[in-house]
């Protein structure tokens, strides 16, 4: 009977006891809404181990509520939910107030929230095998751990050098598994009720990866965009509707500092010193496991499937490329959402692809770039190779291509290889893509002060070489700040991307030249 | 000599067994606290006031507060009770641990229970502790020897627990009391990790050109205690950080910031002060680790618009274009249909409705304490379809005189025309003077460095809008 009685007072101490608790297990239905890392460079890619985009999440579930006073409790959310972003609907009798509860049940707060108590003190004989079992009182906090108080007088557990072990009567009240939302609702009637639960959560992230396949034509190429989603959190979200969304939005908040647990308690068994100290003081006990949330598993790896199917990719012999379906755009104020047209599950510690878009026989050319300041030298630099295209409907594109990564394919040797790789930034229907996807050894760039006798110092020549069989147009941009000081010769020159440029043809095998004059320094 | 031992232990058992119920009363079973009424600032500090009832017998005696916040901030105690008065008040943090309890036995005699590791046989004798230095040196009887120095198992059994080690940091208060008897005394004091701010849901309508924002006071508790059943408000300010404003170095703020115009309504709230104040209609319990969220405003179909933003900063040409800010401006004042409140500081979320109508997070912003009929301008995130480039068309020096001419082109992929406020900054170099000598649209002048053109862009479409500047130095 005694044993009981500390039990009881810990349930008459609980604040659920005034109120019946409802839990809701799981939502009927999801919608997740999955947002790039905000902090992501243009064409970045998804960091699977410490994923820093997010998502939103919105679950409808059905709740039976009693009349009266009711605390819901919602179980099977995300573990990197911001819990202070939730929104609840649907609630006949409104929300009092929400909740999340994240005093968590561990060694360290069951010591702390059993202070004072009655516990049992259980010891084995190692040589007999005899389990004793005697009553004890904690008297110190989980800091300073343990001191008992048994009927011998005051102990230290685990100083001993027995198996010694406590047994705890109760949980204390407050603590829970796993942090906890919850909502105090007052419905007017028992029913049933449709509520639809919103809800930031970390541990999202997604990117579009593209595949550029260049045509027999060399002029021509087939462009296809993986939507690459991963989630890092525990929980699945199965037959979700899912959509991401494409564009920068505004975020002041860490999102993972909200998601993350207040202090807890720690455990510190400590001892006094034993022996001659030659072993010295054991040493605190490992920390706690890392609060969930935003952190991959470091089993990733062998569930992916892109790499498998890049590596495919790759290797397969050319044929075009064909989905199902793509994903739906549609325009959500000033960003782009895109819907996966059908369910899909989002799985723990995942990463799924379905297909963004794509677009056949877009015409490219092939252009090459080297940007300097007129009056810098250089010798045989290399240029930049860049794939020109008009994002416009006139030129088989004309969609918005939100950034991520490009691998361009070309066609030799009856095989598929991998002709270059770039960054693709957010571009609106109607702009120009200007995709760098490497850098080139055969078409270079040297830019020098010549000066032949009776010449002044300031005279410059720009020499491009070809060493390709076939015709390369070059674009060299002039980097200017004071146009008053500018060679005359490049003042005349036509402006691309707010630059002077000389765009000039090189055949194949041959060499150009340019040369100006500055203006003498003062 | 080991029978005797043996025969010895059941008795002692018995005898120490008889007096454990005594010993058993317990400070924190159930909840000491009082009467609470909890007022939470918005940094992270609160002042509990928990009035408890307290049989005071007459004279001089010591009362123990437990369950106070374990952030308390002692040295802002204030106590009081009717015919009492306060002798001394403490604070003990001298925390008990294995460790601590063997050092404050230095001198003390203990009992060692040894266990036999091949029999289980139970050894029992007294020892005296001698020092604790990287070891317990122990003298029993005649010999000196060290605590488990064969790492064989022992029980040290302390007899008492020295006063000052504590579980749990401690507060008492030493009063002298009058007479004897219950009467409620007030303790109240100021602790960390009890803070609040609030949490706005936006959604935004476009079509209609309305926000329905939903307001929420978010508290947190992380003073490692759970507050029972406290009648609770919320000041907005933190009365405590203030100090002498004309000390504080305050950079220019490089406009625009969320607070487009100041207002100067008066919110129908109480008010300390200054300050607004956010009572909660319900007495509630603040546990542990815990964040409340309890609802404090609804509004719908305040009006609300869209503008694009982008300011650039000084002359230099754009290779790329750059996507302009799309913010979205709302009056917080009762005239002219504002929202009609003042607003406690925090983060703003934005929803929009996607085609199937469900809402959608569109990017989020922070506010300070905003008064009401105060004009803000939130920046939600960049545009993905309004996009701005800036050329330097030319730019040159002619005697103690800059000529800068500029083309801004400004691009809309969205099937709806937009407005566009484009701001050219880096007017200001604190030796030179800049003005606009020609431009293709009327500007009008922010300040003394920078102006702004408001622009329309056409749905689908471009325009180009160019400037030229002059500096004098």
């Amino acid at each position: 009977m005694r044993r009981i009685a500390p039990l009881l007072l810990i349930l008459a101490a609980s604040p659920a006891a005034a109120q019946s608790v409802v839990t809701s297990a799981a939502p009927d239905k999801v919608a997740v809404s999955v947002f790039r890392d905000p902090n992501r460079d243009e064409g970045g890619e998804i960091d699977r181990d410490w994923l820093n985009g997010f998502a939103l999440i919105s679950e409808t579930r059905s709740i039976d509520l009693p009349a009266g006073e009711v605390r819901l409790r919602f179980e099977g959310v995300a573990e990197g939910m911001v819990a202070v972003s939730a929104i609840v609907t649907g609630l006949p009798g409104g929300v009092v107030q929400k909740n999340r509860d994240a005093a968590l049940l561990s060694p360290a707060s069951l010591l702390d929230g059993s202070l004072g108590n009655r516990v049992h003190l259980r010891r084995t004989d190692r040589a007999t095998g005899k389990v004793s079992e005697e009553e004890a009182i904690i008297r110190s906090g989980p800091e300073g751990a343990v001191i008992l108080q048994t009927p011998a007088g005051y102990e230290s557990l685990r100083c001993t050098g027995l198996p010694e072990s406590l047994i705890y009567d109760g949980v204390p009240a407050g603590l829970t598994a796993k942090p906890t939302l919850s909502v105090t609702t007052r419905s007017p009637t028992a029913q049933r009720a449709t509520v639809t639960l919103t809800y930031l959560s970390t541990g999202f992230d997604w990117a579009s990866n593209y595949v550029a396949r260049v045509g027999p034509d060399g002029k021509t190429l087939d462009l296809f965009a993986w939507l690459t989603v991963a989630n890092s959190n525990g929980e699945s979200f199965a037959d979700a509707n899912m959509s991401v969304l494409a564009g920068t939005l505004n975020i002041e908040q860490d999102f993972d500092e909200l998601v993350a647990l207040p202090p807890q308690p720690q455990l510190n068994l400590t001892c006094f010193p034993l022996g001659s100290g030659r072993d010295g003081v054991p040493p605190p006990p490992p920390p706690p496991p890392p609060a969930p949330g935003g952190y991959a598993e470091e089993s990733d790896g062998d569930n992916i499937v892109v790499t498998a199917q890049r590596r495919a990719m790759l290797q397969s012999v050319p044929v075009a490329i064909s989905v199902v379906s793509t994903a739906e755009l549609e325009d959500l104020g000033d960003l782009k959402l895109y819907r996966v047209p059908f369910p899909v599950t989002v799985a723990a510690h995942g990463q799924k692809q379905v297909a963004l878009l794509i677009k056949d026989r877009v015409p490219f050319e092939t252009v090459y770039r080297y940007r300097t300041d007129p009056e810098d030298e250089t010798f045989a630099t290399p240029s930049e190779i860049l794939l020109r295209m008009q994002n416009k409907e006139a030129a088989r594109l004309g969609v918005p291509l939100p950034s991520g990564q490009v691998a361009v394919f070309e066609q030799a040797q009856g095989r598929e290889l991998l002709a270059g790789e770039g960054m693709m930034r957010d571009h609106a229907v109607g702009e120009k893509v200007d995709l760098v996807i490497g850098e080139s050894n055969q078409v270079l760039v040297t830019v020098e002060n010549y000066a032949p006798p009776k010449r002044r110092e300031e005279d410059h020549r720009v020499v491009v070489t070809n060493a390709n069989p076939f015709a390369v147009t070059l674009e060299i941009g002039f980097e200017v700040d004071d146009t008053g000081k500018l060679a005359p010769r490049l003042r005349k020159l036509p402006r691309k991307d707010g630059l002077p440029t000389w765009t000039v043809r090189v055949p194949g095998n041959a060499t150009r030249t340019l040369e100006y004059l500055n203006p003498k320094e003062d | 000599m080991r029978a005797l031992a043996m025969l010895c232990v059941p008795v002692i058992l018995a005898a120490g067994w008889a007096s454990f119920p005594a010993a058993a009363q317990d400070p924190t079973q159930g909840n000491a606290q009082g009467d609470l009424a909890v007022t939470i600032y918005n940094g992270g500090q609160a002042l509990v006031q928990d009035i408890r009832q307290i049989n005071f017998p007459g004279g001089r005696t010591r009362q123990e507060f437990p369950d106070v916040s374990a952030q308390i901030r002692p040295q802002t105690v204030s106590f009081a009770a009717e015919g009492t008065a306060i002798v001394e008040q403490n604070f003990d943090y001298d925390l008990l641990s294995p460790n601590a309890l063997m050092q404050k036995a230095v001198g003390e005699t203990v009992t060692l229970l040894r266990i036999n590791p091949a029999t289980g046989a139970e050894t029992r004798e007294r020892a005296k502790v001698l020092a604790v230095n990287g070891g317990v040196v122990l003298q029993i009887g005649p010999r000196i020897e060290i605590l488990r120095d064969d790492g064989l198992p022992v029980r040290v059994i302390f007899d008492k627990i020295p006063p000052n080690l504590r579980a749990k940091p401690t507060l008492s208060i030493t009063v002298d009391s009058k007479n004897a008897g219950t009467r409620p005394a007030t303790l109240s004091y100021l602790t960390n990790g009890l803070g609040w701010s609030a949490d706005y849901v936006s959604l935004y309508d476009e079509k209609a050109g309305t926000i329905d924002v939903q307001g929420w006071v978010t508290l947190s508790n992380s003073t490692g205690t759970t507050f029972d059943n406290a009648k609770t408000l919320l000041v907005a300010g933190t009365p405590s950080s203030g100090g002498a404003n004309s000390y504080v170095y305050r950079p220019r703020p490089q406009p625009p910031g969320n607070l487009r115009r100041a207002g100067t309504e008066t919110a129908p709230r109480e008010q300390l002060g200054d300050y607004y104040l956010y009572p909660l209609a319900e007495r509630t319990t603040i546990a542990n680790a815990q964040t409340k969220q309890v609802s404090f405003l609804d509004v719908g179909g305040v009006p609300a618009q869209k503008i694009y933003e982008f300011t650039v900063a000084l002359f230099d040409t754009m290779t790329e274009p750059a996507s302009a800010a799309s913010v979205i401006k709302f009056n917080t004042g009762a005239k002219g249909g504002g929202l009609g409140d003042a607003l406690p500081a925090g983060t703003v979320r934005f929803y929009q409705r996607d085609l199937r109508g469900d809402p959608q997070f569109i990017g989020e912003n922070q506010i300070g304490h905003t008064p009401m009929g105060s004009e803000l301008g939130l920046k939600t995130g960049d545009a993905f379809d309004v996009k701005v480039k800036a050329t330097v068309v030319e730019r040159k020096q002619t005697g103690s005189t800059w000529r800068s001419s500029m083309s801004y082109l400004l691009t809309n992929a969205r099937p709806q025309p937009v407005t566009l406020d484009l701001r050219q900054r880096g007017l200001d170099w604190y030796w030179a003077e800049t003005k606009v000598i020609t431009e293709s649209q009327k500007s009008e002048r922010l300040d003394s460095d920078g102006v702004q053109w408001r622009v329309t862009v056409p749905a689908n479409g471009e325009t180009t809008l160019t400037a030229t500047f002059e500096t004098r130095y």
